[in-house]
């Protein structure tokens, strides 16, 4: 009987009178007359904590708590003192609002159960406007963490193959899965905007960069420097703010147990833990060891046991099979030869200039001035000289701005040598290696990055294709990242030619773009490296053409020897470069290197002997980093 | 998902055009874009498409799975609908049919009378409970629960949703609750609490496992030294992290009020003498009491008045 329903009406009249009218949630009257839904998102916008008053931070009330025999039972009193309020208030929605939001609510979690990444269809559409194709080692590397690895991982990709992409598609995985809220990045303070703009643009995640003391409390997702972090009182801090995950980029800072940075991190208490670095060995095993214990102690065992089961000697791992079991269930390292990756070819152009008698003649002079200068200074005041010589195979404007600021330290004696000098470079009306680029130019018609070392060589460029009737873009340090991003869109949209200098490029990506042009060539084999890593990278569908403009018979012909035929960097790509440096063990830069070798010999048979030698001494470190611990991962 | 988008619309008075085959038009207005979109976004025709195909051809917004437009619909919904209420007329039972059961459920030699018959609502409350199993990974399931607030007891028969009216019944006609809202929703999370320990906990013992061997590994870590703070700091890190946990949360609650009978009546015994009783029938629940002493409240049943919740 209770369960039929009787259409008929029954004796008594239905209630009618008095009936509780609900408010329509759609039409609620803001002081401006604006009409917006009652649970205003925008209203939130404007006034966070309006409707909430939940606070950022504020962990979850419990309800009430009780551990079961399988589990622990939360019950949370955010939702029910919500309904509670409302239920004073007497806030009620319409019928209809309410079973959509509970049909709504049903979607969701339906859309939550899947053993796929939320993350690759959340984020089709962003990536499709911004360019980004995600490669399947990168999804296979996220799902991997989400799903096998709990969340703690050492991310050991080599270089180039987007480690940060990987940390980005699980962070954003962690957030749609709503199981991250508090997010801690920490990085070298140079790749900090970085972060912020990778995040941003191809994960739609808003994060904060860490300028102040309050934004350790107060911003959810921050983005800080290891070197800022570690230091009082922002350690205190940190310490005691629970996180829900941790990532830090070149986790191989923290090799060393003993040292500041280590004990800062092992401190931080985190859920889930990211660390990113192509090295994750670079000298000694204990130092895979030590990162390892920051993420997972005990993956290993003590480091006695560790020691005993599976070192060697520094470098040589005992039992590497059972050694390289554990770690894979720890570390993810994706390798360039696994085929992971099909990049695109480096098509070296090399264009040879000869330089004008007068231009010679010059270069000569500059090169004698450097010589005693440095016969007289000693190689600890090197680095203008380096300067100087490297600008010289530049532009002579270049040089002559270097000259000058080298005239306020020198004596009078020196000091008129110094002014001939300027004086004769203010004559030389020509330039040999501009006359080639607006001949090299003319012969392009794609979009080309011109990259040179020096401000005013770049000033000095821009005139001469200016001139020519070229309109050109400038790139460098001193802009705000506002405006790069400007220039950065009108070249892909506008120009055809942007000048940049290397520090102006950093951190941005043209895979728009496929030809570049060295106007002077950097001696470090790693400032090289990310010139040419401006375009040659992950999402750039056609081949690079790299144009080296070279002065002949300067020392840029050594420098192009020493970098294309020996070491051949423009056409592969070296995964490791500052591994190997380091593992050289150089006691000084890569450019003081080489400018010891000119300076001590004039002939120049000698020099391409002693390059020669250095060249076999970076290919043996190169192949020396690639074994022994490498094998492992 | 598709009618649940024209659903919203049409909840939001705006009617979709279909313009093309299978794109539609809306004109939004300011404060329905500033919802969708932000506080800068500003009114307009707002074309959207469930095909992909079609978006990019038309350059409509793509409703799909994970697209931009679709979730600034849901995080909309979302927020709305809180609490709401509604009843279940008492005409929707034949009362005449109520009142001789009730009468004939008297023994043979007693007779009853009908004084009067008045008609009430009982309070009921519907909780939508989000469980998220946590352990090695996030199950997430919605439940919903309704309390009886008369009885504090949580229904154990599908409530019938096809019988509600949007809209609230007056307050005099509503029976004091006699549960408090906190022991309902204890009362809900008890009851789910123990759904889900008779189904499925393998969830629990994978974690529970893997905790285990991790806390193992961890002790050799620390050889031993298990009272240190970073032990303590470690090991609460690992529950953190993969301890199962069974998290409950309300997202919405709605209050039912469903009918209730309530007859006055006078009763003839075998012996002449005459009694009078107060009999209540709940037709949802098929449950009736004689000798309830209960009358409509008086004043109005102020919610919260009776708990602090």
């Amino acid at each position: 009987m209770s369960h039929i329903v009787f259409l008929a009406l029954v004796g008594n009249p239905p209630i009618r009178a008095n009936l509780c009218v609900p408010v329509n949630p759609l039409i609620t009257i803001l002081e401006n007359g604006q009409p917006c839904l009652r649970r205003s998102n925008h209203l939130l916008q404007l006034f966070p904590g309006l409707l909430r008053t939940q606070t950022k931070n504020e962990s979850p009330a419990l309800f009430h708590e009780e551990t079961l025999t399988h589990y622990k039972s939360e019950v949370l009193a955010r939702g029910f003192k919500e309904i509670v309020s409302d239920l004073r208030r007497q806030h009620y929605d319409t019928w209809d609002w309410y079973t959509l939001a509970k049909r709504a609510d049903a979607f969701m979690i339906r859309q939550q159960e899947t053993d796929e990444l939320l993350a690759v269809e959340y984020l089709k559409e962003r990536w499709k406007q911004v360019g980004v194709v995600p490669y399947q080692h990168q999804l296979q590397t996220a799902r991997r963490v989400v799903f096998e690895m709990q969340g703690q991982a050492i991310l050991a990709d080599e270089v180039g193959l987007g480690k940060t992409i990987e940390a980005g598609l699980i962070l954003k995985e962690y957030l749609l899965r709503g199981l991250v809220k508090k997010v801690l990045i920490l990085a070298p303070a140079s790749l900090l905007w970085q972060w912020y703009h990778e995040l941003y643009e191809k994960f739609g995640i808003n994060t904060g960069i860490q300028r102040s003391e309050w934004d350790w409390t107060y911003s959810d997702i921050l983005i800080a420097s290891l070197d800022t972090a570690k230091r009082e009182p922002h350690a205190s801090t940190i310490g005691s703010i629970p996180y829900d995950l941790l990532i830090i980029d070149e986790a191989h800072k923290l090799k060393n147990s003993s040292t500041v940075s280590y004990r800062f991190v092992n401190a931080i208490q985190k859920k889930y833990c990211l660390m990113l670095t192509a090295t994750p060995v670079q000298n000694d095993l204990k130092e895979l060891y030590n990162l390892i214990g920051l993420i997972k102690p005990g993956q290993l065992g003590s480091y006695r046991s560790f020691k005993e089961r599976f070192i060697q000697d520094k470098r040589t791992p005992k039992n590497p099979h059972e050694l390289k079991g554990l770690l894979s269930q720890i570390m993810i390292r994706n390798r360039r030869d696994e085929g992971t990756i099909q990049f695109t070819k480096r098509i070296v152009h090399p264009i040879v200039i000869s330089m004008t008698p007068k231009e010679q003649e010059l270069y000569n002079r500059v090169t004698q001035f450097v010589r005693a200068r440095s016969q007289q200074t000693g190689m600890q005041n090197i680095l203008p000289l380096i300067t100087l010589q490297r600008e010289v195979c530049s532009t002579f404007l270049a040089t002559a701005l270097t000259l000058e600021k080298m005239m306020l330290n020198m004596e009078f004696q020196q000091m008129e040598q110094v002014a001939d000098l300027l004086k004769e470079l203010a004559d030389v009306k020509q330039n040999s290696k501009c006359d080639a680029l607006e001949r090299l130019v003319g012969e392009m018609h794609d979009k080309i990055i011109i990259f040179t070392e020096y401000k005013a060589s770049q000033e000095y460029i821009r005139y001469r294709l200016e001139r020519a009737g070229y309109k050109t873009l400038a790139f460098d340090g001193t802009l705000s990242r506002g405006k790069k991003q400007w220039i950065r869109h009108m070249f892909q949209k506008e120009a055809q030619i942007l000048v940049s200098t290397e520090s102006g490029g950093e951190g941005l990506n043209f895979q728009f773009c496929n030809q570049i042009v060295n106007f002077d060539l950097p001696w470090n084999p790693m400032r090289l490296e990310q010139r040419i890593g401006r375009v040659h990278r992950l999402g750039q569908a056609r081949d690079v053409h790299i144009f080296n403009l070279i002065t002949k018979d300067t020392i840029e012909e050594h420098i192009m020897y020493l970098l294309h035929q020996k070491i051949n960097m423009f056409e592969t790509i070296i995964g490791e470069l500052d591994t190997i440096l380091l593992h050289l063990n150089l006691g000084k830069s890569f450019e003081s290197e080489i400018m010891e070798i000119f300076l001590a010999h004039d002939e120049q048979e000698k020099i391409r002997e002693k390059l020669d030698r250095f060249g076999e001494r970076f290919i043996k470190g190169q192949d020396e980093v690639r074994t022994s611990a490498w094998e492992l991962f | 998902m598709q009618q649940m988008v024209f659903d919203f619309f049409k909840l939001c008075n705006v009617e979709p055009v279909e313009i093309r085959k299978g794109v539609w038009q809306v004109q939004a207005d300011d404060a329905l874009m500033k919802e969708l979109d932000g506080w800068r976004a500003q009114g307009r025709l707002l074309q959207f498409t469930f095909d992909q195909r079609l978006a990019e051809l038309y350059g409509a917004d793509l409703i799909c799975r994970g697209s931009y437009r679709l979730n600034s619909i849901l995080r909309v919904i979302r927020q709305q609908g809180t609490l709401s209420q509604a009843h279940i007329p008492h005409h929707f039972f034949h009362e005449p049919s109520i009142r001789k059961k009730i009468l004939g459920s008297f023994a043979a030699t007693e007779r009853a009378y009908v004084v009067n018959c008045s008609l009430l609502y009982s309070p009921y409350l519907e909780l939508t409970i989000l469980v998220e199993a946590r352990g090695l990974q996030k199950k997430e399931s919605l439940h919903t629960v309704v309390v009886d607030l008369s009885s504090g007891n949580v229904l154990k028969f599908a409530f019938p949703y096809h019988l509600l009216k949007s809209e609230g019944v007056p307050k005099d006609a509503l029976c004091k609750r006699k549960c408090s809202l906190k022991q309902a929703f204890r009362s809900a999370t008890a009851h789910l609490n123990n759904l889900i320990a008779q189904t499925d906990t393998s969830w629990a013992h994978e974690a529970r496992h893997k905790v285990n061997i991790e806390e193992e590994k961890l002790k050799d870590f620390f050889q031993g030294q298990v009272d240190s703070d970073e032990f303590r700091a470690k090991q609460e890190e690992l529950h953190q992290r993969i301890g199962p946990v069974l998290r409950m949360d309300a997202l919405r609650g709605a209050m039912l009020s469903v009918p209730l009978f309530k007859y006055r009546l006078v009763v003839v015994g075998s012996t002449g003498k005459e009694k009078t009783k107060n009999v209540m029938y709940d037709p949802i629940g098929n449950l009736y009491s004689q000798d309830l002493d209960q009358v409509p409240s008086d004043t109005p049943d102020r919610p919260g008045t009776h708990d602090q919740d």
